[in-house]
């Protein structure tokens, strides 16, 4: 039998091959329809099904595959004394097609509704729609990819379930003529009906695992549906091949029972070989026949039936550091599927009880996730990527301003050539504006690896002023270096007497101890502070039997200088981590000092000894995240969160503990602009946030938990994407002030002013949860802390306030 | 949920002490049972797992772990509620950091839950050639503050299992053991919330 390629109609479809019959399944007759061209059934259709045509993401073209049931023309029909009744169709009135989205016109909202009907039968109601072209070889095909082919023109299916090589499940369809479509790519996160197909699989069976024991995924439905009516066959001889319809001879040769064979012949059969297209097809009867887990390795077999057992195992994994869970995972020794099982997120909806385990595991998922994210784009992030990003409460991320740059010209970094023409070569003063500049930078960075850091950073931070010229810049550096001199040299003097007598002396050795034991924790694992090819100078340290070297050395001269320099303050826990970055990229000592100095003009609310500063910033990260994305805000208050805690070593070093050095390095060059806001950090926390939203709402109901999941995220993130994101959110942000602003400019029935006591709301009394009532009349305040967050301008505080709250020497010397 | 845990009851302890002494070493041993010279400092606030059994039930331990620098004192205090133990931590080579044991001590009866179980930690004992402060002294303190004591080190592998599982034995006892009679309490104490009940998370 030859397939039946309907004569070619792709012509506008009218608006009768979209009307719903509402036939019931057995009474569905289509022959009017076939008869005058006007369309097919669609049986079962999975939505965000790729063609990736290129190895970029941006060529990828998504559609559906759909199963659709053609009419046979009317010679062919069977009696009604025949076996085969009208509802269940043969291998040869089934297509298995692949249309990408953007040809369905207005079927789209068919499929889109076939898509979400509970797959476990074909829809209850006949959906029809235009007949596609059908072909029985890819050569056949035409056009931008689409295909359908009847199924009894498939020789077989290669599944290749979603893995950590391949982060999407694919399935490629090999045609009895031996040749092969592309790979359709299922993107199982995108797609509605996987979603839903595997939440209700966990909820119904605590079954994640699809036919064959593997994790459910939108290939397994596929295989499911042509399981209906056809019988496929597992390849014995290749483990991801399916045979459909086999003959016996391929049965024998290559199915279940097949003992030998050669493996290569299958997946993609040489033509010369050719079974007649009409042979397998169509003979055999319909129906499922019997499903096939014979090829359930002895792994997966065990994973399944010991699963509850396995999962009590995992819980131990909690004991794991993140390294010996990432050696788990790439060990080659561990059985794929066992490691699908953990990086899978399905898993923790079946084991709520090994609460912890589930945290683990969700943050594993996540960091799969952040890794294909960080794969994909290896290429510059461009202005879709930024539609791209997926829909969160807060509304779709729109496009970025753009100027006369081009986004992916703004997001390269600024290199030292880039950087000194910003400059006038004679005077060496600036020729552009500040703006101009910080714009740069802000979006693209500085170059990591050719020292423009090390010039750059000295206007960010402040050293230099930004219209100096080259000369003035030379003597300021100059007299830098002598006052740095100056400064140490105050604290040399106590060396002598080690601090001396009474209480100035007690607090100088604590605070140098301290400063000693902090240096040798900092940063260890970064190149310039990892040696210690020095003998430690003092032979009392507790560091002394390890031995130093130069740069830790200069790292505590510098602290001990600062602790003298800051009187009030001192050198608090923290700061060795806000200085090592600088000193890193300056590796000068007198520079980095006053880099640093500078750093820590807006750093030392941090280091207060009442947190009033730690609090203010949490604080105003609560206003944020209610006032951005209520939903979350509500969970997080129901979980005890909105204390935001999780965010204090985040708030405190600026992220230093949460990226990766280099990227630390970038994102603090970012943040020193004050381009966007002074407050930006607090916008890269939302981000963080949002971006792990539906982990946070899906899986995290306790402040603990949520504590463990955003500690735990250190250094798995995506600093690009995260950037792009905080910057999306500032401006969605900004735009709603502004609208607010309007509305309450013009002359409202009622205009209300922010209540001032709203900002003195301290954090221990929250908005409550009861406090629901407040809702009925939706009343925007703004907070001056959110408005605050507008502003470029640095917060320095005043002397006074460090004096009364640095708990520094002075402190000391009250007590 | 299914009320099939994976441990029978859930003790939060609490680890303070000066900076430097070890807290983040002793809890990284007894989670994970490894060891890191060159740690990190902590920052902020963490808590580790580890569930092991006592007298055949499976005991959960939640163990926080604090920044010990005074500074951050306002952020821990706040933790110290929620927690049923206390382990007291100094340096046995730091003179200083055993002193300050009495003010953390102070701390504690100031912030914590009354009757709070605690015990005193003397880490670093593997280091002789570098002790300041003697074994002699660290039981003299621990009988004055009438609390158990024990000399431990993370680096050699040196009681430490012993301190946190005679500290959730202790606690085993004060709580779970002589409220037997009570109906199921709260079950899990939220740390943040500060609940002062001393309450066990008794579950199933």
């Amino acid at each position: 039998m030859t397939s039946d390629p309907l004569p070619g109609r792709a012509g506008s479809p009218t608006g009768s091959f979209y009307a719903m019959s509402d036939d019931e399944e057995g009474e569905y007759d289509t022959i009017t329809h076939t008869e005058t061209g006007r369309g097919v059934k669609l049986l079962y259709s999975k939505s965000k099904v790729y063609i990736h045509p290129s190895p970029s993401a941006k060529d990828n073209i998504p559609g559906f595959v759909a199963l659709l049931q053609q009419k046979r023309p009317r010679g062919e029909r069977p009696s009604s004394s025949s076996s085969t009744t009208s509802n269940s169709p043969i291998a040869s009135d089934l297509l298995l097609a692949w249309l990408p989205e953007s040809s369905l016109g207005d079927a789209a909202s068919i499929y889109v509704k076939v898509d979400l009907t509970d797959g476990d039968s074909p829809p209850k109601q006949s959906f029809l729609v235009p007949p596609p072209p059908t072909v029985t070889t890819h050569r056949g095909s035409v056009g931008a990819y689409s295909f359908a082919i009847p199924v009894s023109a498939i020789y077989s299916l290669l599944v290749r379930p979603p893995s950590l090589g391949w982060w999407f499940g694919s399935v490629v369809i090999n045609t009895r003529v031996g040749d092969s479509f592309p790979a359709l790519f299922f993107h199982d996160s995108e797609c509605q009906s996987t979603i839903l197909q595997k939440k209700k699989r966990a909820r119904d069976s605590f079954d994640p695992f699809g036919e064959g024991g593997q994790m459910f995924w939108g290939g397994d439905e596929v295989l499911r549906w042509l399981k209906r009516y056809v019988r496929i066959e597992k390849s014995a001889a290749e483990p991801n091949i399916y045979l459909v319809e086999p003959s016996k001879e391929d049965s024998e040769a290559f199915g279940s029972k097949a003992t030998t064979s050669t493996p290569s012949k299958i997946g993609r059969r040489d033509s010369s070989q050719g079974v007649s297209v009409g042979g397998a097809a169509g003979a055999s009867p319909a129906g499922p026949s019997g499903r096939n887990d014979a090829g359930m390795d002895p792994v997966t077999k065990f994973v399944k039936e010991t699963g509850w057992n396995l999962m009590e195992k995992f819980s131990k994994v909690t004991t794991f550091t993140r390294r010996t869970a990432q050696d788990l995972i790439e060990n080659p020794k561990m059985p794929p599927q066992v490691r699908r099982l953990m990086i899978n997120p399905e898993v923790q909806t079946i084991q709520d009880e090994f609460d912890s385990a589930r945290i683990y595991l969700a943050r594993w998922a996540m960091g799969i996730a952040e890794q294909s994210e960080r794969d994909r784009n290896q290429r510059i992030w461009t202005a879709r990527d930024v539609l791209e990003l997926e829909d969160t409460d807060v509304g779709e991320f729109e496009l970025l301003e753009t100027s006369s740059m081009s986004l992916d010209e703004k997001r390269k970094p600024v290199n030292l050539k880039e950087w000194k023409s910003f400059f006038d070569p004679q005077t060496g003063r600036l020729t552009m504006t500040i703006d101009e500049v910080k714009e740069r930078i802000l979006h693209g960075g500085l170059d990591p690896d050719d020292g423009v850091r090390k010039e750059a950073w000295l206007f960010l931070l402040g050293v230099h002023d930004w219209y100096s010229t080259a000369e003035e810049r030379k003597a300021q550096l100059a007299s830098a270096r002598d006052e740095y001199v100056r400064l140490k040299a105050s604290w040399w003097e106590r060396l002598v007497d080690h601090g001396g007598e009474g209480e100035e002396g007690e607090w100088w050795r604590e605070q140098k101890a301290r400063i000693e034991k902090d240096v040798h924790r900092t940063d260890r694992t970064v190149p310039i502070f990892a040696g210690e090819d020095l003998p430690h100078p003092d032979p009392d340290s507790p560091f002394s039997s390890f031995g130093t070297n130069v740069h830790m050395e200069q790292m505590k001269d510098m602290l001990l200088t600062y602790n003298e320099y800051n009187k009030d303050l001192g050198y608090v826990q923290g700061m060795s981590d806000l200085l090592a970055p600088i000193y890193a990229v300056m590796q000068d000592d007198a520079i980095a000092f006053w880099g640093f100095q500078h750093f820590m003009d807006r750093m030392e609310r941090n280091f207060l000894r009442d947190q009033s500063g730690m609090r203010n910033q949490l604080l105003t990260l609560d206003h944020l995240v209610q006032f951005m994305d209520p939903k979350l805000y509500a969970h997080l208050q129901a979980a005890d969160s909105t204390n935001f805690f999780f965010f204090f070593r985040m708030l405190l070093v600026w992220y230093k503990r949460e990226f990766k050095w280099m990227d630390v390095l970038h994102l603090w060059e970012v943040l020193w602009t004050d381009y966007l806001s002074s407050s930006f950090h607090l916008f890269i926390a939302l981000a963080i946030l949002e971006k792990h939203r539906d982990v946070i709402m899906t899986h995290l109901q306790h402040f603990d938990e949520v504590l463990k999941y955003v500690n735990e995220l250190s250094t798995t993130m995506d600093l690009d994407s995260t950037l792009i994101r905080a910057e999306a959110l500032f401006r969605r942000f900004h735009r709603l002030i502004e609208a607010i602003d309007k509305k309450q400019n013009f002359p409202a029935p009622r205009v209300r002013t922010s209540s001032p006591s709203s900002a003195e709301k301290s954090k221990s009394s929250p908005p409550q949860k009861d406090s629901g009532k407040a809702a009925e009349q939706p009343k925007m305040v703004i907070s001056p802390e959110l408005r605050k967050l507008l502003s470029r301008q640095v917060d320095v505080l005043p002397r006074k306030v460090v004096q009364k709250k640095g708990d520094g020497l002075a402190a000391e010397a009250r007590r | 949920m299914s009320g099939n845990r994976n441990y029978d009851f859930l003790i939060k302890l609490l680890l303070i002490g000066d900076s430097g002494v070890g807290k983040s070493c002793c809890l990284l041993r007894f989670s994970e049972d490894s060891f890191t010279p060159s740690f990190i400092t902590t920052i902020g606030i963490d808590f580790k797992i580890r569930t092991i059994e006592l007298d055949g039930k499976r005991v959960k331990l939640q163990i926080w772990d604090t920044a010990g620098q005074e500074r951050f004192r306002t952020i821990t205090t706040a933790y110290y509620r929620g927690a049923m133990g206390i382990l007291l931590v100094y340096d046995v080579t730091d003179q200083r950091s055993f002193e300050n044991i009495r003010t953390w001590f102070a701390n504690v009866e100031q912030h914590a839950t009354e009757g709070v179980n605690k015990i005193l930690i003397g880490n670093k004992c593997d280091w002789e050639e570098k002790r300041v402060v003697s074994t002699e002294q660290g039981e003299a303190l621990a009988r004055e503050l009438n609390i158990p004591f024990l000399e431990v080190s993370a680096k050699s592998n040196i009681n430490i299992d012993k301190a946190f599982y005679n500290l959730a034995a202790d606690i085993k006892k004060r709580i779970i053991d002589t409220s037997k009679n009570e109906p199921a309490a709260s079950s899990g104490v939220n740390v943040s919330q500060g609940e002062g009940s001393g309450g066990l998370g008794k579950c199933c």
